[in-house]
């Protein structure tokens, strides 16, 4: 590669880093694309298995490394355009052909693994593609691996600058295809002399196909159980307003017959209005309600929600994640004088406010109410007001989610979050929370539990004479009070329920037989597993029952993940093995992706050997160092991007900001290992150093965080770079140092030391969520610099 | 005359040929149509045992017990409400899809609703979500006289053909909004809601007979939680949640 022109490399690195950007682009469009059609834990299961196709690019080079490498020249630019062509057709090739498909059937038709099967080897046929021509390009130009990985990270950091500045810009069926006009421009820059006439051909074909699926995207076909689609499919239903947004695609349906009264008494008996509602990325986000200032009377006050309202008239409230704003108004009617409404998703925010701020009557520009676009938490840790009443939103869904939530982070619903909010409290002040009642019961006991280690946490040794619940046909609301609860509030509940034909589950002097007087239940252990939880013995019930009962914490913000493993025969037994998927299945969908993914891994790692050799000097040391580098970098990335979401306040642009500087640095990295005087305990160095940077990371990053989350966002975002900087510069260092302490050895195992890195770096994002759901995010930190610590061992094994 | 002769062979052959080369079609026709038959009423037995083996094994070992409602399950052909590529599975213990983002309920669960409403002949009983007309059908079989109600105007046409075709002409099948219920044939002796909303509609209470009887699946699309029922007395309202499967206590067996 000596004879290489300087121009020609510079093109090369220049093709690689946009390869790389239109790869990282692609997996984040894909992601949102599916998480529309279908739901969040399917993308990331077929993202997952579809970026296996990095580990089967390092394989095939490491079994054709020579035909590859004779071959280059053409097959790079080749190689980019497949890659640019799959990119902007699989979407509607799988579109066209498993439209059929559903996740939800997964487990009710087996036709469905098929297709999935067959849908996941599609989707992963840009990544396999756009892998080869990167593989290919560091196997032959391993003496400069540091600049290439260099150009490889900065091109993946700016693909997450490109995706999230086009999704919020363009409809999410043209994305793909705007993804590949980046690997278009890569081929394009490689093109070599020979054989030029078929390589314009590729190319044409390719430019034609991604041109026509940008002016003429397919419609994306969303599962029909997916709230969006249930909507649609009520009479002369349609969308009304649409909005682009990296947090997801936001959608306005206006249907004559949509109402929404969730969990209203049976005492209504006026009309319930028809609303238009909000979905985002297809999910129910919230129904947009009409609203006056002149109304006295507003549809929240029958449901159990209304609590609050009932024992006290709270002039300071503070709603968290307040949607659409339902909460606001059923505040401000009951005479608040100030409202505090925290809700991170912008893009809907403004929405309500651009097109139905006169329907909603002004609700947002209230002078009583102050909008606050930030995740609660952030909110919670900068402000240092206190609240007559703070309101959580209400937990779960009419009828239950099926556990498809089940690992999304709720970071508003940890023990720690509700310390804080109790800290907010004026000293007569009400935290308020509602939740579905599911079956088998889990959601509220786990509420209960929270509030009742919250009020334990707090010193007050009766927690009883602080709470205050409901209970109707089918939701459930909790009260805490910071001071007891007065005799005159005790009496006003009741009369409350009185009218409300409501049951009191918890107030101080609640009488035997009190509980089930409108509604009954056949199972009456709900009220023996409370009682527990209001007990000192509410530990024993945490081990004991069917479900993860106890609290979430910030280190384990699952709140909504109950399943238990050793529990899973039992419930079979119970439900029948068909129903059990359907009480948590996003745990499940990633266990499930977990193992097919450590079964496809296997394979690809083991395949090379029978061409390489099984045994052989190098075998272990490389399957150590790149496993370590592998797994250690993506754990690393997932708990900062995990930390910086509650440190910046905002999801979306945290995981961006995180996953963009660590790839920058880590790219700054790999260009300084290059100027580096390579000698063999090097590689080993660069790995135990990040290891124990980690170690120090785990420690004292979350009192770092913890004391700078009150600053302003200005600063905040510059101690997000300073924290991430170094770590990230540090870990750019291994990858390339291996390689090149590889290549001198044995030139022919660098593929494969490639293909192993990638194989591990997937596996390692659902094993990052079964640890972080088993353990806790600290137990993730602390494995990623365990894998670092591997690799440095690998130095014994050389 | 040999020329007469040949034109004599020729004449027969003319008349006859048409009988010799009716008489296999004929044959192969009646055989068909006796085969046709055979196969018919095979497969009609078919699917009665595995109706008679999904009330054994389905039904009746978890406790249902009422004669009308059993008898019903007996003789409504599920697999008539499903989609042809379901057939096979009509009679397995679980829902199926039926399109729509709807699904036909789990035959246990079908026939727990029927017997919780306590059906008796002459009660009218008004259905909201008519899905595929499988639970109207029961409900019929039962003797009572059924209004249902379907939102989704293709599910609605689908089911009232299904239902006239299948001999349940005298139910009345409506597509409209459930929320109203049918204001025109009430009030009713009981109200099957097969469809739950989060909400209870107020019409619907309205519409439901003093001592009436409402009952609502809850849970999702193939996970049916809870059953409630809604009995109305006078002013006073009361719910029962009802478990269809006895799975309780949760704590673990061991």
């Amino acid at each position: 590669m000596n004879q290489t022109s300087a121009a020609a490399l510079n093109r090369l690195h220049l093709s690689v880093a946009l390869l790389s950007i239109a790869i990282i682009a692609f997996q984040l469009v894909l992601m949102q694309v599916l998480s529309i059609t279908q739901w969040h834990y399917f993308a990331y299961m077929v993202i997952s298995v579809a970026l296996l196709g990095f580990g089967a690019a390092g394989t095939l080079i490491a079994l054709a490394r020579g035909w590859f490498l004779e071959r280059s020249s053409f097959l790079l630019p080749l190689l980019m355009f497949g890659s640019a062509a799959a990119m902007a057709t699989v979407v509607g090739i799988t579109q066209a052909v498993f439209g059929g498909f559903d996740s939800l059937l997964l487990f009710v038709d087996p036709s469905q693994v098929w297709r999935l099967l067959l849908a996941n080897l599609l989707f992963s046929t840009p990544f396999f593609l756009g892998a080869l021509a990167i593989g290919l390009i560091f196997v032959q130009h391993v003496d400069r691996i540091g600049t290439f990985y260099f150009a490889n990270l900065l091109g993946s950091g700016l693909g997450g600058i490109v995706a999230i500045i086009i999704l919020g810009l363009l409809s999410p069926q043209q994305l793909p295809a705007v993804t590949a006009v980046f690997s278009l421009a890569a081929g394009f820059l490689i093109l070599p002399k020979r054989r030029l006439r078929w390589l314009i051909a590729a190319a044409f074909l390719a430019c034609a196909l991604t041109a026509f699926n940008i002016v003429r995207p397919v419609s994306l076909s969303i599962s029909e159980y997916k709230d969006l689609q249930r909507t649609l499919n009520l009479p002369d239903a349609g969308i009304v307003a649409q909005r682009n947004s990296p947090y997801g695609l936001v959608q306005v349906v206006s249907a004559p017959v949509l109402r929404h009264a969730p969990g209203i008494s049976l005492a209504y008996a006026g009309e319930i209005p028809v609303r238009e509602a909000v979905f985002s990325n297809g999910n129910w986000f919230g129904a947009i309600s009409e609203w006056s200032a002149a109304n006295t009377e507003h549809l929240l006050d029958y449901t159990t929600g209304a609590l609050p309202y009932a024992m006290a008239t709270p002039n300071d409230v503070l709603v968290l994640r307040a949607g659409t704003g339902m909460e606001v108004s059923h505040a401000l009617t009951r005479g608040a004088k100030r409202i505090v409404a925290v809700e991170p998703h912008s893009t809907v925010l403004d929405l309500l406010d651009e097109q139905y701020s006169q329907t909603m009557g002004g609700l947002f520009r209230h002078p009583a109410v102050t909008l606050v676009p930030l995740e609660p938490r952030t909110y919670l840790a900068t402000d240092s007001s206190h609240y007559d009443l703070i309101v959580l939103p209400m937990v779960g869904a009419f009828g239950g989610t099926a556990g498809l939530f089940a690992l999304q982070e709720q970071n508003t619903f940890t023990r720690e979050a509700l310390s804080e909010m109790w800290r907010h409290l004026a000293p007569d002040g009400l935290l308020c929370a509602s939740a579905w009642l599911d079956y088998p019961v889990r959601s509220p006991l786990r509420l209960a539990a929270t509030m009742v280690e919250t009020l334990a946490e707090a010193g007050i040794d009766n927690p009883a004479a602080h709470i205050a619940a409901v209970r109707s046909w089918g939701t459930i609301t909790f009260c805490v009070k910071r001071s007891p609860l007065t005799p005159i509030e005790i009496r006003n509940v009741r009369e409350f329920c009185r009218q409300m034909l409501f049951d009191p589950v918890f107030l101080p002097d609640l009488k035997p037989g009190e509980r089930e007087h409108y509604n009954l239940l056949e199972d009456r252990s709900i009220f023996t597993y409370l009682d527990q939880i209001l007990s000192p013995a509410r530990q024993e019930l945490y081990e004991t029952y069917d479900f993860r009962l106890q609290p979430a914490t910030d280190n384990r913000p699952f709140f909504s993940q109950f399943l238990r493993w050793q529990s899973l025969p039992h419930l079979i037994r119970l439900f029948g093995e068909r129903a059990v998927p359907f009480i948590e299945m996003g745990y499940l969908i990633v266990v499930i992706t977990f193992l097919q993914m450590a079964a496809a891994a296997l394979v690809l790692i083991i395949l090379p050997l029978f061409r390489l050799g099984w045994r052989g000097g190098n075998r272990v040391w490389t399957l150590m160092y790149f496993s370590g580098l592998g797994v250690g970098y993506m754990l690393v990335e997932i708990v900062l991007i995990h930390c910086f979401v509650l440190y910046l306040g905002h999801p979306v642009y945290a995981a961006a900001a995180v996953i963009c500087a660590m790839l920058i640095f880590s790219g700054t990295g790999s260009y300084a290992s290059s100027r580096l005087p390579v000698h063999d305990a090097t590689p080993y160095g660069a790995a135990g150093l990040v290891a124990l940077m980690l170690l120090l990371y785990t420690f004292l990053l979350p009192p770092i965080l913890q004391y700078t989350i009150t600053f302003s966002m200005c600063w905040k975002i510059i101690f997000t770079m300073m924290i991430l900087a170094l770590p990230s510069f540090v870990m750019g260092f291994p990858f390339p140092l291996g390689l090149q302490f590889l290549a001198r050895r044995s030139e022919a195992d660098v593929p494969w030391a490639w293909g192993i890195n990638g194989c591990l770096s997937v596996l390692s994002t659902a094993l990052a969520t079964i640890i972080a759901v088993e353990a806790g995010f600290t137990a993730v930190f602390l494995l990623a610099a365990a894998a670092y610590v591997t690799a440095a061992l690998a130095k014994f094994w050389t | 005359m040999p020329g007469t002769s040949a034109a004599n062979i020729e004449n027969r052959l003319q008349r006859v040929l048409p009988k010799i080369l009716f008489l296999p079609f004929a044959l192969a026709f009646l055989l068909l149509l006796l085969t046709g038959n055979a196969l018919a009423e095979e497969e009609a037995l078919i699917y009665k045992n595995a109706r008679d083996r999904m009330v054994r094994t389905q039904i009746k070992s978890r406790g249902i017990s009422d004669p009308a409602t059993l008898r019903a399950m007996e003789s409504v052909p599920r697999h008539l409400f499903v989609p042809e590529t379901s057939v096979p599975d009509a009679y397995d213990d679980r829902p199926l899809p039926i399109g729509y983002g709807q699904t036909i309920s789990q035959p246990y669960i079908v026939a727990y609703m029927t017997e919780i409403v306590q059906p008796k002949p002459q009660q009218r009983i008004l259905e909201i979500g008519t899905g595929s007309g499988y639970q109207a059908a029961i409900l019929a079989e039962t003797g009572v006289s059924v209004y249902t109600v379907e939102i989704i105007p293709e599910l609605a046409k689908n089911a009232s053909e299904r239902l006239s075709r299948l001999g349940y002409g005298g139910i009345q099948v409506k597509s409209g909004d459930g929320y109203f219920g049918w204001e025109k044939y009430a009030p009713y002796d009981a109200i099957v809601v097969t469809a739950a909303a989060e909400y209870i509609p107020p019409p619907l209470l309205a519409q439901l007979k003093d001592g009436g009887r409402m009952v609502i699946p809850v849970g999702s699309p193939f996970f049916v939680q809870t059953l409630m029922l809604v009995e109305k007395h006078g002013k006073e309202t009361v719910t029962h949640s009802l478990m269809p499967v006895r799975f309780v206590p949760f704590r673990r067996a061991e």
